[in-house]
Order: C-alpha cells, then sequence, then structure tokens
C-alpha cells in the first residue's frame, strides 16, 4: 500500500513538474518545436508512403521481414533516446539527492523515474511500432482481433525499448564521471543530431536512386538474413502481427504475450538494478563537484595535512621579487587562443561543432562520388567554399559565449581590445581553417585542379574564413549567451541569422568584385546584349540604373576591368574584415557580459 | 588622496527606478584590510563589481591607486586583483594553465609566471593535483585556484566577495594570514564577508552596508564607542545597525538561557 501511494504522490509531482516546465517555455521555443515537429511528420509521411507502397506489392514473407526491419530500426532509436531520457531522468536528476532523503519507498522513485523513461520513448513507439502495424492492418482490411495484437506487441516493444535503454544507461552511468554528466549529455545529443541530419537525407538519396532502388526485391534476396531476425523480439513482433493477419489468431496471439512478458520482465530486472546501483553505490549521483577522479587522492591529501607540520607557510615570497608587466601583449592573445583551442580539444561536445557540417559534407562528398558528374565537381568546390564561409563565421559566434559563467575572468584583467580579439579569432579560425583547407584542397587534388587553381583556392578560403568570422565575432560579443542547461547554446537565434544574412551579403559583394577579376563567359555575353539605359526617376529605375551601372565594367578593357576587379575584392574584404574587428574591439574594450539564460528566462548577470 | 588605494565618489547604482547602491563614499588606505559587512542584498556584491569595472555605476567614481576604473580600466586593472563569491572557472584547463593564463593576461613574464605559480601551488596545497582538469575540482579547491591567480601578479588593491565560503578551516587561517601579508606589504584589502568575526579579528576598519546605504565605518573599536555600548561584538554592532535588534535581542536571550 505504501509503494503504491509513494509512486501515486511522485508520479503525480513527477507529471506538475513536466506541464510546469513545459508551461514555463518561452513561446520562441514552443514555435521551434512545431516547426521542427511540422518538418519532421512531413518527412515522415513521405517515409511512409514510400513504405506502404512497397507493402503492398510484397510477398508476405518478404512484408514480414520488411516489419522486422522496421521493428528494429524502431527499437534502436528507442534505445538510443532512452538512454539519453534515461541519463536525464537519473543521473541529471536535480531531484533524485532529496528524494534518497525522504521517507518514500526507493522501488517507487525509480518506477516514476522508469516511467517517465517511457514516456520519453512513446512518440518513436507510436511510430515504429504502433503505426506500422496498424497501417499492415489496414493494407490487407484485417478484423478487430488483429488491432488487439498491435496493440499487445505495441505496449511490448516500447516497453522492451525503455527497458534496454535503461540497462544500457546503467552502464553509461558507471563509466561517466559525475562533474562530466553534462558532457555525456551534450556528446550522446550531438549523436542524435546527426543520426536526425542523416535521416533527413533518406529522402533526397531515395529520390535520387529511385530507379534502383526497390526494397521488395532487395528483401526477397535476403531470406537467411530475415531468418535470423525471427530470433529476436522485433522478429516475434513481425511474426504476430503475420500470423494475426493470416488468420492463425492464437499463434499471433502467443507470439505477442512472449513480448509483452520478456518486457515486462526486462523492465522489472531495469528498475530493480537502478535501484540496487544508485543504493549501494555502484552508480553515483551527479549532483557535487568531484566524483571519483577526486577520491583517488582524498588519502594523499590527508596525510599531507595529517603530516604537516602546524607551522602556516611563510607568504613573503608573494611579494619578493618585483613582477614587473613587461612580456608584449601578444602573449596576452596566444594565452586567449589557447585558452579556447584547450577546451575546444578537451570538451568533447565541441567536436561536435565540427562534426555536423563534417557529416553533411560528407553527404556530398558521397553523392558526388555515387554520380560522379563532371558538373559535380564545380558545385562541390562551390559547396565546400560556403561551408567555409557559413562553417567559420559560425565557430567564431560561439567565441564569446564560450566565457560562459567565467566571463569575469577577461573582464577583470588588465587586457582588452585587440589582444583579446585577436586571440579570440586566432581560436575560432585555426581548427575551421585547416578542416576546410584539407577538404578544399584534397576535393581540388583529386578534381584534378591546377596548382595554381588549388593554391588561389586555398587563399581564397583563408581570406573568406577570416572574413566570416571577423562577422561572426562582431554578433558573437553583441549577443553571447550562457545557459547551464544547454552550454552549447551560445547566441540568441536571431543574432545566428543576422550573422547569416551577414554572411551571405559579404559573399555577394565579393562574389561580384572576384566577377570583375574573373568574368563568366555567359555573363559578359548577356551584359553586351544589354540596351543603354538611362535614369527615369522613381525607385524601380534607380535600381536598374544601378545594375546597369554595375554590369558596365565587364565590357571595359581587361586591365581597367581587372584593375577595378582587384580594388574592389580588396577593399570589400578589407571593409568586412577590418570594420568588424574594430567593432568588436571596441565593444571589448567598453566590457562584454555573457547573458545569463535559462530555458524558461532570460536575465543579464548583474 | 595619499596612499589612498581605492575610493569612491558618490557612488551610485540604480535598476530602473530602485537604487541598489547609494551615494557610497569610500577610502581605503594601502596597508589596510577592509571588512565590507551588510545583510543580504544589501549591495555588497554590486558594490565589489563597480570597483573592479565589472558593472558600470549609474553615478560617481570610482578610483583604484589613483585610475579612474572608467576611463583607465587597464590601468587600473592591472594593479588590481578579484576574488568573486562563485569560483567559476575555465573547466577545461588544469590548475597550472589557468595560473599561467592568468599571469600571461596581466603580462607576468613566463619564467617568472611559471615559478610564482608553482610557489602558489605548494602554497594552496594543491601541487598534487595541478595537472588536473578544473571540472573536477571542488569549491573549496576552486576557491584556493581563484586566490593564487589573484596573487600571481603582486596585484596592489585586492577586492574579495565572500572568500571563505567553500574554504576548510585551514585554508580560511591560511587566506587570513595571505591577506594581513598582503597588508604588511603595503596592498589594500576589500574584503565582504557574513562572518562577523573573521571581520573583527582582521579588519582595520569595517564599512556597514545596509540598503545600499553605508550607515557606519570605522575600526571596530570606533563602531563600538560611537554606538556607545562599550562591551558589545561586532555581531551585536552589526545586528542593531542593520535593523536586525530583535534578532539580536532573541539571540542574547538564548544565550541567557
Amino acid at each position: 500500500m505504501s509503494f503504491l501511494q509513494d509512486f501515486n504522490l511522485l508520479l503525480r509531482n513527477q507529471v506538475r513538474v513536466s506541464l510546469n516546465s513545459l508551461r514555463q517555455r518561452r513561446k520562441r521555443s514552443l514555435v521551434g518545436i512545431l516547426v521542427i515537429s511540422l518538418i519532421f511528420l512531413s518527412l515522415l509521411a513521405s517515409l511512409g508512403s514510400i513504405a506502404y507502397g512497397t507493402l503492398e506489392a510484397m510477398p508476405p514473407q518478404a512484408a514480414q521481414g520488411f516489419l522486422s526491419l522496421l521493428f528494429m530500426v524502431g527499437m534502436a532509436s528507442q534505445i538510443f533516446f532512452g538512454i539519453t531520457a534515461a541519463f536525464a531522468a537519473l543521473y541529471m536528476s536535480d531531484d533524485l539527492e532529496l528524494l534518497f532523503m525522504s521517507p518514500v519507498s526507493l522501488k517507487a522513485v525509480f518506477a516514476v523515474k522508469s516511467l517517465s523513461v517511457l514516456g520519453s520513448n512513446l512518440l518513436i513507439a507510436i511510430l515504429f511500432a504502433f503505426l506500422p502495424g496498424i497501417f499492415y492492418g489496414l493494407l490487407f482490411q484485417a478484423g478487430a482481433f488483429y488491432y488487439f495484437l498491435v496493440f499487445l506487441v505495441g505496449c511490448g516493444l516500447w516497453l522492451l525499448g525503455a527497458a534496454l535503454a535503461e540497462l544500457i544507461n546503467i552502464l553509461v552511468m558507471r563509466i561517466v564521471p559525475p562533474h562530466r554528466s553534462k558532457e555525456a549529455m551534450g556528446f550522446i545529443g550531438a549523436i542524435a543530431g546527426i543520426i536526425i541530419v542523416l535521416v533527413v537525407q533518406i529522402p533526397n538519396l531515395l529520390l535520387n536512386s529511385q530507379e534502383d532502388m526497390n526494397i521488395g526485391s532487395w528483401l526477397t534476396g535476403k531470406e537467411e538474413m530475415l531468418e535470423i531476425m525471427n530470433f529476436f523480439p522485433w522478429g516475434w513482433a513481425s511474426l504476430a502481427l503475420v500470423k494475426g493477419i493470416s488468420g492463425s489468431f492464437l499463434a499471433g496471439l502467443g507470439w505477442s504475450i512472449l513480448i509483452v512478458l520478456l518486457s515486462v520482465l526486462l523492465f522489472l530486472m531495469a528498475m530493480i538494478l537502478l535501484e540496487r546501483g544508485f543504493r549501494q553505490g555502484f552508480i553515483s549521483l551527479s549532483q557535487g563537484e568531484g566524483g571519483r577522479g577526486r577520491k583517488k587522492h582524498t588519502s594523499q591529501i590527508k596525510n599531507k595535512n595529517s603530516t604537516a607540520d602546524n607551522t602556516l607557510p611563510k607568504y613573503s615570497f608573494i611579494y619578493a621579487d618585483k613582477v614587473i608587466p613587461q612580456a608584449p601583449s601578444w602573449v596576452g592573445t596566444w594565452a586567449v587562443a589557447k585558452k579556447d583551442l584547450l577546451s575546444l580539444k578537451r570538451d568533447t561536445r565541441e567536436w561536435f561543432g565540427y562534426l555536423m557540417p563534417l557529416t553533411i559534407m560528407a553527404f556530398f562528398v558521397g553523392q558526388y562520388l555515387f554520380t560522379s558528374s563532371k558538373s559535380g565537381f564545380s558545385s562541390l568546390i562551390a559547396v565546400l567554399i560556403m561551408y567555409t564561409i557559413m562553417f567559420s563565421g559560425n565557430m567564431a559566434l560561439q567565441s564569446f559565449g564560450r566565457e560562459g559563467e567565467s566571463d569575469w575572468i577577461l573582464s577583470s584583467v588588465p587586457l582588452a581590445g585587440w589582444p583579446v580579439v585577436w586571440g579570440k579569432l586566432i581560436a575560432a579560425v585555426l581548427p575551421t581553417l585547416i578542416l576546410m583547407e584539407a577538404l578544399l584542397v584534397g576535393t581540388s587534388i583529386a578534381v584534378g585542379f591546377s596548382a595554381s587553381l588549388i593554391l588561389l583556392l586555398a587563399l581564397a578560403a583563408v581570406l573568406l574564413s577570416l572574413g566570416s568570422s571577423s562577422i561572426g565575432l562582431y554578433y558573437s560579443i553583441h549577443n553571447a549567451r550562457y545557459n547551464p542547461d544547454k552550454p552549447q547554446m551560445r547566441i540568441s537565434p536571431g543574432a545566428s541569422f543576422i550573422m547569416y544574412l551577414t554572411n551571405m551579403l559579404f559573399l555577394l559583394l565579393l562574389g561580384l568584385s572576384l566577377s570583375y577579376l574573373f568574368p563568366p563567359v555567359e555573363l559578359i555575353s548577356m551584359v553586351e546584349s544589354i540596351p543603354v539605359l538611362k535614369f527615369e526617376g522613381g525607385f524601380l529605375s534607380a535600381i536598374l540604373y544601378v545594375l546597369y551601372l554595375i554590369s558596365r565594367p565587364f565590357l571595359w578593357p581587361d586591365v581597367f576591368r581587372i584593375m577595378l576587379g582587384i580594388i574592389l575584392t580588396g577593399g570589400v574584404w578589407s571593409l568586412i574584415f577590418f570594420g568588424f574587428m574594430a567593432a568588436t574591439v571596441r565593444q571589448s574594450l567598453k566590457g562584454f557580459k555573457v547573458e545569463y539564460v535559462s530555458n524558461r528566462k532570460i536575465k543579464r548577470k548583474l | 588622496m595619499e596612499n589612498v588605494l581605492i575610493k569612491t565618489n558618490h557612488l551610485m547604482k540604480k535598476y530602473g527606478s530602485v537604487s541598489v547602491v547609494n551615494d557610497l563614499n569610500l577610502e581605503v588606505k594601502g596597508g589596510e584590510i577592509f571588512g565590507f559587512l551588510g545583510p543580504n542584498g544589501a549591495g555588497k556584491t554590486t558594490t565589489i563589481k563597480m570597483l573592479t569595472g565589472l558593472l558600470n555605476p549609474t553615478e560617481g567614481e570610482v578610483f583604484i591607486c589613483g585610475y579612474d576604473i572608467r576611463k583607465r580600466p587597464i590601468e587600473a586593472k592591472a594593479v588590481m586583483a578579484y576574488v568573486p563569491d562563485q569560483p567559476k572557472l575555465y573547466n577545461k584547463l588544469s590548475a597550472k594553465e589557468f595560473l599561467i593564463l592568468i599571469s600571461s593576461l596581466y603580462r607576468v613574464p613566463k619564467d617568472i609566471a611559471q615559478e610564482k605559480a608553482e610557489q602558489l601551488l605548494d602554497m594552496f596545497e594543491l601541487q598534487d593535483r595541478s595537472d588536473e582538469l578544473l571540472e573536477s575540482y571542488s569549491h573549496g579547491m576552486r576557491q584556493k585556484v581563484v586566490l593564487a591567480a589573484a596573487l600571481i601578479h603582486q596585484p596592489k588593491v585586492i577586492l574579495l566577495d565572500e572568500p571563505t565560503v567553500g574554504l576548510d578551516p585551514a585554508s580560511a587561517r591560511l587566506l587570513k594570514d595571505i591577506l594581513q601579508e598582503l597588508a604588511k606589504q603595503g596592498a589594500a584589502v576589500f574584503v565582504s564577508t557574513h562572518i562577523l568575526e573573521i571581520a573583527e579579528r582582521m579588519c582595520h576598519r569595517v564599512g556597514i552596508l545596509n540598503a545600499g546605504v553605508l550607515i557606519a565605518q570605522g575600526s571596530p573599536e570606533e563602531l563600538r564607542r560611537k554606538i556607545g555600548h562599550g562591551e558589545e561584538s561586532l555581531e551585536d554592532i552589526f545586528l542593531e545597525l542593520t535593523g536586525g535588534k530583535e534578532s539580536a535581542e532573541l539571540i542574547k536571550s538564548l544565550e541567557e538561557e
């Protein structure tokens, strides 16, 4: 009775907390969630329609294999996302310590926490377990009893996914030290992000290779693999539904009950192991600093304290030799850069800032390799250049937000302005450039560009990266944010968007200037065909006239056109780079602050 | 103005219409430990942040070693050190790397910085773990790292906001001794604290801030004379001045029982 009372009480509290946090969410984040959900749903609808069409034309055994595959993908997603949910609900939970100290049953605590993991997996279970079953039934006009089997199978797979996620999470919690729990969450979240990005690319790939892609025929040739599926719960689930459709209700029921029993057993086992793990210290709470890393040294420190002679050390050395601050200011610049570079190297979450665009780019490279065409070469180089700009801007955008709660340090030292901003620029540009240059040069060599063109491209990438980074730094110093729940969210979305627009403008201006240097033949022939235009007054006429004037240098003699190109390219780049750098320096001299943001509200740090 | 290392003129900070610090006039001389006392929300941290230049005052001026913190912030910061109430550090640096970083930012030559860092880490008994990342440090250990960083460039002015929070008794004693050494060497030490015993035993002068207004300042003896109760402790004076008289009486009655 006590367990039920505690469970009821804690469950109500958990629901209240969830509802409150949902209510407290800012409207902007709700709109964001809605937009992402719509994109996700449209993606699923397109994938679903492909799957539905494929099922229709499939022989029964292949259909069973297809369902097994779907359930397996669902199970994998449930385990993956469930680990994140379990990690957040158990390891990073703020209330565990409080609950452990309260006179409530620990079993009830873990039952409620496990339920919240189950709740977070509901969407995946609906998409990959319940819906495929329902649509399969609709396709073959199954009777009412079949849907009872779908319910059992769906619940079984749902429970099983959550149970397996919790069991794996026990190992994750054992491996990850408490002080790196947030980092681990970011790491898992980033992997999830990459998986989502890859999934989003699937319809694109399917459309590109529509003629070759036939899931039915692919499955027909894989009977042996499909038979192996029958040894796993997702295979049982598929067997249960196929038996249900073909009229063998009892066999279908048998397989369904087997899944349900296994999942209940594993779920109970996960709950018991979790409770024991926490109770017996196998898993430690994430609260507090230090953790296991510290324990190793406690005895050493204790010994040192106890053996120390109680006379206090002398402190005269603090002022013994006069320290004259005579190191050159580039030492400070490098110190700022080194600090950021070390943070980039040591924080695994930072790597994913690089991995995400690299993964997307890998797709482009992959796509190019599969559809190897001449036009693909130049578009790949264009993609790489675009990425260099966007990526550089984005990495620079993170710079000042990286200071986080430690922003007082850079604000209280006698170093501001150029040394700090140069330091930040070096840290933002260096890793980005190395990566992008490697990709750009590597691709250019693979494509077979001439050495001079490769050199030119590499130089262009450096200049573009520097220009774009200076824009990023400017928006970073003005819009730096820190969110303790999401430490990687370091900039306001609005500022990020404006930075991208500014970068686009930079690219446009630079592109125009460069086109005077390397005019495309098509453009020159088009400009030649434009008749003489005169300004006739009015806004539209003014725009047309400006465009007309811009087009005239294409018809100038080469020497003048190239000279104009050099002046404009250099001018645009210098104006953007030094303009934004100087503006950032001005703000740095005034002092910068990182805006403290929580999921609920924004406040300026005092 | 001679030997006055910290000086504020009519310092004021307002958030909207709410005045957090009001017309604050302070002077702290070299060789002096100044205790800054006040109940929660009195404006102590706001004042310290204005003194360090982290926060711009609404009105008034701050001078550090004669440098106006708003007009000549680099010069002022070069001779000053700040120890915040929460030791928020760069988690992905080790203690040694952090000290080297700070010394580079203060333009301390590298060889001297290395030597000082070693000495300070040793003094704070952090040498054994100096190569570990700060993210694995406890609150008290981080506090020690901040203190070490504050000393590495030989500041003439040191501002400490609740420095004893999270320190064990031995470390608190160490801090007290260090601050006395700093004062002996001619530095101005400005320390905000809740622990009145520390203020009474360590500070040459104290200032009591209540609702943003400096209601009293002087040595503990001077305050006792001013309040006119002779044998009262600083705690009694503090409670009386900050409107906690009822609490003081309650504490007294409890002690009598």
